[in-house]
């Protein structure tokens, strides 16, 4: 498989400015020297917090902004300085709900993208027409954007990005705001997308999302890279801990705290949903906490139980955490 | 041909959109009559034989300019408001064809002022413009869409990189209707601001306008004008060309497509 992405040392600063007679400026480092590659044909993951740099990454690589220094190369042409030879070829999706012309019906949108993807008339009907259909917006397709809803406007989003074929499909948080079937659609989509041999590089911030989609997933910090793996590599980081959960009725908070001071329990926490509470309980390998966890809880209402695989979420908190 | 197909879909795309928006049908259809009910107040007791011309044509140009700030001007900022500035930006198409494509759509729609400014000064006051030279006048209105058009490529692309467009936009309206003549002749300004009409090229158009409208016709100067007015209008061909060429890097470099 060949590199179709291609990042090295990438840096990018935004520079702001303040005040009316010292000015002074000020400069954040969004993106702060990473690098990595991403082969044809792979979904590709960037994780990380708010402010980590992957939008910023993403929009250097769609030709959108200028690096401050370092490498960024998209199907072998520089996106700064190439830009051209790379647009036709690629797309992208960006979550929410802006993007659109609120003004123009849904097919009116796309055949406007469509032409100035230079794609012909009759080739932009039809693909506007079954991309419609792909989306679920076929029944809508002659109404204003403008009364659309939330997620109604974010398959529209999708469509769009779609409509030129791209070889590199990027997507930022593309299931913010779609429904539960919404989100199914899409990752069907992402899967069919892969089956054809297109190349995806997606931001998410449901770790269970980048774990059923993405081949590799790099995990940013601060603008930095911080891990790069296949989601099984990254799992065994967190090799060393196992997690239990349990279902329980609200107990008292020192409970937890008692839970936290067992020999080998790493972290006990507690979420509370509109029924009941879910303890997370994550210990060390091997160690035998459950008796001693179950006598803390003793007169606490227990629903249930479980001892349940790491997921890329402990492994994405754990890594964030210890760099904290 | 692709790029023709693009500035024509665009020009389409945006006489829909401006329409749709109740200020650009304020500045369309309001601005024109009540520009030329105050033109017409105001210059009805002026010892001008001309003042017909300056009342129907000034209330036309100053809505036609307005229409063109509000929407060509403007169109930058709601564009970066509503997340498609970047779409366009990165589109294969081109930003330049875009743009053209914009403004063209917005300038044509906006010829309708004229029409409206004439019908609000026959209807309400019985006044007539009489055209000695229609032909010329057609080439003078040709001219004026394309110069008009022309400085409103570069304003759009100069507003691309700041997101305090509005602001400008304002800014730019009303001295623009003062300094190039729309309503009073540009000779009447202090020397010192002429030089400033004159490279200007609405001053030019508004003059050749008015030329072929003029009883008093005056070959010679209506052929100077319509050169002036193409060379300077030429001179804003080459700065909006070496302008694109900057812009396209620059707005790369300081992020100013969107709004965080």
């Amino acid at each position: 498989m060949d590199c179709v992405i291609d990042v090295q040392d990438l840096h990018r600063e935004f520079v702001t400015s303040k005040g009316w007679v010292h000015r002074k400026k000020e400069r954040v480092k969004a993106v702060d020297g990473i690098s990595f590659q991403v082969k044809r044909g792979e979904v590709f993951g960037l994780l990380g917090q708010n402010g980590a740099g992957k939008t910023t990454t993403i929009k250097m690589l769609i030709t959108l902004l200028a690096p401050t220094k370092g490498k960024c190369e998209v199907l072998g042409f520089d996106t700064f300085s190439q830009e051209k030879k790379i647009r036709n070829r690629i797309n992208f999706i960006f979550g929410g709900e802006l993007g659109l012309y609120r003004r123009l019906s849904a097919r009116d949108n796309l055949k406007y993208f469509a032409c100035l993807y230079h794609i012909g008339q009759e080739e932009a009907d039809s693909r506007t027409a079954r991309i419609l259909e792909l989306v679920g917006l076929s029944e809508k397709a002659d109404i204003l954007v403008e009364t659309f809803s939330k997620g109604m406007i974010q398959r529209l989003q999708i469509a769009r990005g779609l409509l030129n074929d791209p070889e590199i499909l990027f997507m930022d948080e593309p299931t913010v705001g779609l429904d539960p079937l919404g989100a199914r659609m899409l990752r069907d989509i992402i899967r069919t997308l892969k089956e054809e041999g297109k190349t995806i590089l997606l931001t998410t911030h449901y770790m269970y999302e980048a774990d059923e989609l993405c081949d590799r997933i790099a995990i940013l910090n601060h603008g930095k890279l911080v891990a790069i793996d296949t989601p099984a590599n990254l799992k065994k980081l967190a090799e060393e801990e196992e997690v239990i959960e349990i279902r329980l009725e609200y107990p008292m908070e020192n409970k937890v705290k008692e839970i936290e001071m067992i020999q080998g329990v790493k972290q006990a926490v507690l979420q509370q949903d509109e029924k009941d509470c879910l303890l997370t309980v994550k210990y060390s390998a091997g160690a035998e906490i459950i008796e001693a966890v179950m006598e803390i809880l003793k007169g606490t209402k227990v629903h249930s139980f479980s001892n349940r695989e790491i997921t890329l979420e402990d492994v994405y908190i754990k890594m964030l955490e210890g760099l904290s | 041909m692709k790029g023709l197909k693009v500035i024509y879909y665009t020009a389409l795309l945006q006489m829909k959109c401006s329409f749709a928006r109740p200020m650009f049908r304020f500045c369309l259809i309001a601005n024109p009559i009540v520009n030329t009910v105050l033109l017409y107040e105001m210059f009805k007791s002026s010892d001008r034989g001309d003042f017909v011309s300056y009342v129907v044509l000034g209330a036309g140009l100053m809505a036609l300019w307005s229409c063109i700030c509000f929407s060509s001007a403007g169109d930058i900022n709601r564009e970066r408001y509503s997340g498609t500035l970047s779409l366009i930006y990165v589109a294969p198409a081109g930003f330049s064809a875009i743009i053209t494509g914009k403004v063209i759509g917005n300038t044509i729609l906006s010829m309708v002022t004229f029409i409206l400014s004439f019908l609000t000064a026959k209807i309400l006051f019985r006044i007539d413009i009489k055209v000695s030279h229609p032909y010329c006048l057609l080439l003078a209105i040709f001219c004026a869409v394309v110069s008009f058009s022309m400085i409103s490529i570069i304003v759009a692309y100069l507003l691309t990189l700041s997101r305090k467009t509005q602001l400008y936009m304002n800014c730019i309206e009303i001295p623009v209707i003062l300094v190039c003549g729309f309503v009073f002749p540009a000779e009447i300004l202090p020397l010192w601001v002429r030089p400033i009409s004159y490279i200007l090229s609405p001053t030019w158009a508004v003059k050749l306008i008015r030329l072929s409208v003029s009883e008093v016709w005056n070959i010679k100067e209506f052929y100077t004008v319509l050169c002036i007015l193409i060379a300077v209008t030429a001179v804003y061909l080459v700065i909006g060309y070496f302008l694109l060429k900057l812009i396209e890097s620059q707005v790369r470099v300081l992020a100013t497509l969107e709004v965080s």
